[in-house]
């Protein structure tokens, strides 16, 4: 038994998402919310296992959710449910924490499959995501980026190499044969890259609130 | 540098053309003076240095007066003091013995004032000008007579000189009181030359260097009109031009007033002349004070007035003293003014320094022969070598005027390109604002655009796609959202590197076969190249590829498929192919529409790219596509 999370301001795309996520996780606790507004209060009430939130809301944009899921309960899944499929709307939200992206528009038995495998922690990764990823760890290697004392999470070689195969153009299965890995252990490197994005995003922006006088240390 | 040469070869010009002048003036006017005066060619001449005098104001002499023996010269300060009118001078002479028979004979007298009239023998061979009021000014004019042939006698002539002259307490300068020098009889050849010479030194002289300095002051003074803010200019110029006035008294003979009219006159404007020195000075020192100004302009009236009460009998005495004063003005000026250029370190210091103390050292010698201490030099003191110097310091002054209006045409020359270099730079800054604003305004609109797509056309798409009971319908609907999708990435997108859309593109399409269980080859060019793609080429292609793609999944039926990438300098290519049923031709000769060849074709030659489709029954589809980069 779940407690899923499921914001969305279309009603009729939520009641659809509904008995779609009903179908996926059967007998699972079904939280709905049309507004950031309302996701935040439940958040603080109600322990989650996972979120589907959508980004353009019109009280405010999804992505504050997830860092506030992020921040509040770090073991529950935000999965970003979107009609954008460009990294420039995708890339924030997973930098504030968001474990995966759904596309809307896809037919039932596509998403359920996505949710299947994000659930079973098979992220995906698009190349168009992954460069974003690599370029911003690129980034933060700069020296006047260390020099601005930003807690360094690096890449394995591992995790490198995979986010430069994505990053070609190469599907992770693909990737899997390639490297001579399991699909499990790729799996697994997509979740240490997400969570490491996560990580060197929010030491990187709490040193931006500091730097602008937001608080004080 | 460039200035400092330019400076320098102007110097050049300037020195060469006053060497040039000098040198003219010099063989035109003096170097006949001198040659006259040929030493080898003289000849014993005859020097009466005795007279008797006789005070009578008679046409004839006087034979019935007693006359006293006087020494030639004979000074009438000395002799005859506070006399005005006229005296009679008889003096015998024999014919020198040393001059040829057929020579003739001239008397030359050096110096006689005001005037004289000269009888030989009885008879009347000469008359300097009018002998009554107003008389002739003739002090500062040699005279030279030439004896009648037919009138001399061998021995024994008689010479009689009528000198009509006024007492030294009646003029303003000893060089204009009575007087007559020695007496010269001998070759008229001989002593004409001695009288060029001295005539040049005493009147030509000072008529040349007068011309010279009126005409250099009417030019400082139209200058000073010009540019009012060099006053200096317009009080040297009056200065100039007062003087050169001033010292008509030296050359003029017939002024049409009596003496003593005329010697109060020409002392009168001295304290004009005065007044413009010390404000010369004081303004180009740029010093300005209203109180000096009154007080010169109150000695301009006060000291004729001065005159006036004393009266005619004491001029001399009055402008002596009158002299001492103007002459320590003058001097505290000049002090004034070169501490002054001292202080500012101007570089005309030494120049002025230099012109100062030669027009002091000239005004005291001038003192000392007013005064009587020293003996006239053969030239003019004041009315030769005062001027001289003051047209040294005007045209150092016209040079200094037109080297800063030199240096002023330079600076608003560069002035002028700078403004115009930096009204072509914000033009530019304009220019690139404008058009940088253009493309912000372009760009936010085409976000919102995107946005209000995105928000309201995507949202009614999706619950299409997601409430439609007709799968036809959510597929179509779905399919309006990927396009819409794709057009607002068209619209708001930003170039992107090539090798990054091929891997959008391989992802999908791998991805997608895979699923399909359909077998993929997908080679890309060897190399990673940083060829950039416009937004709207990738998704035109994007859509191609997602076509082709739907195509071989949906009608082809094929196993396996084929993609090569190719990347030239100004294109590149992709061709698709796959080993399925091919594509059924229509009755028309041309290719099934429904599977969405023309639209390729289309979008293919919207990019002035080209869409080629291979296919016939049992030969799979190959589809090249050649877009330009």
């Amino acid at each position: 038994m779940k407690n899923i999370l499921l914001l969305e301001d279309l009603p009729e795309i939520r009641a659809w998402m509904k008995t779609l996520v009903l179908q996926v996780f059967p007998g699972s606790q079904i939280s709905e919310s049309a507004r950031v507004h309302d996701a935040i209060e439940l958040i603080s009430a109600v322990r989650f296992d996972l979120a589907l939130i959508d980004l353009g809301l019109p009280d405010g944009s999804g992505v504050d959710v997830v860092a506030r899921l992020r921040e509040t309960q770090p073991e529950a899944q935000s999965v970003v449910v979107t009609i954008h499929d460009d990294d420039e709307h995708l890339f924030p939200a997973l930098q504030a924490g968001a474990f995966g992206y759904l596309l809307k528009e896809q037919a039932r038995e596509a998403i359920s499959e996505q949710l299947n495998r994000m659930s079973q922690g098979e992220p995906p990764l698009s190349p168009s995501i992954a460069r974003r990823v690599i370029s911003h760890f690129a980034n933060q290697a700069k020296p006047q980026a260390r020099a601005h004392n930003i807690p360094h999470v690096s890449l394995t070689d591992r995790e490198n190499e995979v986010l430069l195969r994505v990053a070609k153009g190469f599907t992770l299965p693909e990737i899997g044969v390639q490297l001579n890995l399991s699909r499990h252990t790729i799996a697994d490197y997509v979740k240490q890259i997400y969570r490491k994005l996560n990580v060197s995003s929010r030491a990187e922006a709490a040193l931006e609130a500091q730097r602008l006088g937001l608080f004080r240390s | 540098m460039f200035d400092r040469s330019i400076a320098t070869r102007r110097q050049w010009h300037w020195w060469l053309a006053l060497a040039l002048g000098g040198g003219l003036v010099f063989t035109a006017l003096v170097l006949p003076a001198i040659a006259q005066h040929r030493p080898e060619s003289r000849v014993p001449t005859i020097v009466i240095r005795e007279a008797v005098a006789t005070l009578a104001e008679t046409d004839r002499h006087p034979l019935d007066m007693p006359g006293t023996r006087v020494a030639l010269p004979d000074p009438w300060d000395r002799t005859h003091p506070n006399h005005d009118g006229s005296i009679w001078y008889r003096a015998n002479f024999d014919r020198p013995a040393m001059v040829e028979p057929d020579d003739l004979l001239a008397l030359y007298i050096e110096r006689v004032c005001s005037n004289v009239q000269v009888h030989l023998n009885g008879h009347r061979i000469h008359s300097g000008g009018s002998m009554v009021e107003p008389v002739a000014r003739n002090c500062h004019y040699p005279q030279i007579v030439s004896l009648p042939a037919a009138l001399l006698q061998d021995q024994d002539n008689v010479l009689d000189l009528k000198v009509r002259g006024t007492s030294l307490p009646r003029v303003a300068a000893r060089q204009r009181a009575g007087g007559l020098s020695a007496l010269a009889i001998g070759s008229q050849e001989q002593l004409a030359g001695e009288y060029a010479v001295h005539a040049f030194w005493s009147v030509g002289s000072v008529k040349i260097v007068s011309m010279v300095l009126a005409v250099l002051g009417v030019a400082m003074i139209g200058l000073a009109i010009l540019n009012p803010r060099e006053a200096h200019l317009g009080y040297f110029g009056w200065l100039a031009l007062g003087w050169a006035l001033l010292s008509a008294r030296v050359w003029w003979r017939d002024v049409p007033m009596d003496t003593a009219s005329a010697e109060f006159l020409f002392s009168a404007s001295f304290g004009v002349i005065v007044a413009l020195a010390v404000q010369f000075l004081l303004s180009h020192a740029g010093v300005r004070s209203r109180m000096l100004e009154s007080a010169l302009l109150a000695q301009c009236v006060v000291m004729p007035m001065s005159l006036l009460l004393a009266g005619p009998g004491r001029l001399f005495v009055m402008v002596a003293a009158w002299f001492v004063v103007f002459a320590g003005e003058v001097l505290a000026a000049s002090v004034l003014h070169l501490r002054l250029l001292r202080r500012e370190r101007r570089t005309d210091f030494w120049g002025m320094a230099a012109a100062l103390a030669a027009a002091s050292a000239i005004v005291l010698g001038e003192l000392a022969v007013q005064r009587g201490w020293v003996e006239p030099p053969p030239f003019q003191l004041l009315q030769f070598a005062l001027p001289l110097v003051l047209v040294a310091v005007g045209v150092r002054m016209l040079v200094q005027f037109a080297l800063s209006l030199q240096r002023a045409e330079s600076g608003r020359v560069s002035l002028e390109s700078r403004v115009a270099e930096i009204t072509a730079e914000v033009e530019r800054n304009y220019a690139q604002l404008a058009e940088l604003r253009v493309e912000q305004v372009t760009q936010a609109e085409r976000k919102r655009i995107a946005g209000d797509l995105h928000d309201d056309l995507g949202a009614k798409l999706l619950t299409i796609v997601h409430t439609s009971e007709s799968e036809r319908i959510s597929s179509l609907a779905r399919e309006a959202l990927e396009e819409m999708r794709l057009s607002v990435r068209g619209l708001t997108g930003k170039p992107m590197r090539l090798a990054d859309a091929l891997a959008d593109w391989r992802a999908e399409v791998v991805q997608r076969l895979g699923q399909a269980a359909i077998e993929i080859d997908w080679r890309g060019p060897a190399e990673e190249t940083e060829q950039l793609l416009q937004a709207r080429a990738y998704v035109q292609t994007t859509r191609i590829l997602r076509e082709a793609v739907s195509n071989i999944i949906k009608h082809s039926g094929a196993s396996h498929c084929k993609v090569r990438c190719a990347i030239a300098d100004d294109h590149f290519g992709l061709n698709i192919q796959d080993n399925g049923r091919g594509i059924p031709m229509e009755l028309d000769g041309k290719l099934d529409r429904g599977h969405g060849m023309s639209s390729m074709k289309h979008r293919a030659k919207q990019m002035q790219g080209q869409c080629l489709v291979e296919s016939g029954p049992g030969y799979g589809t190959v589809i090249r596509l050649t877009l330009p980069l």
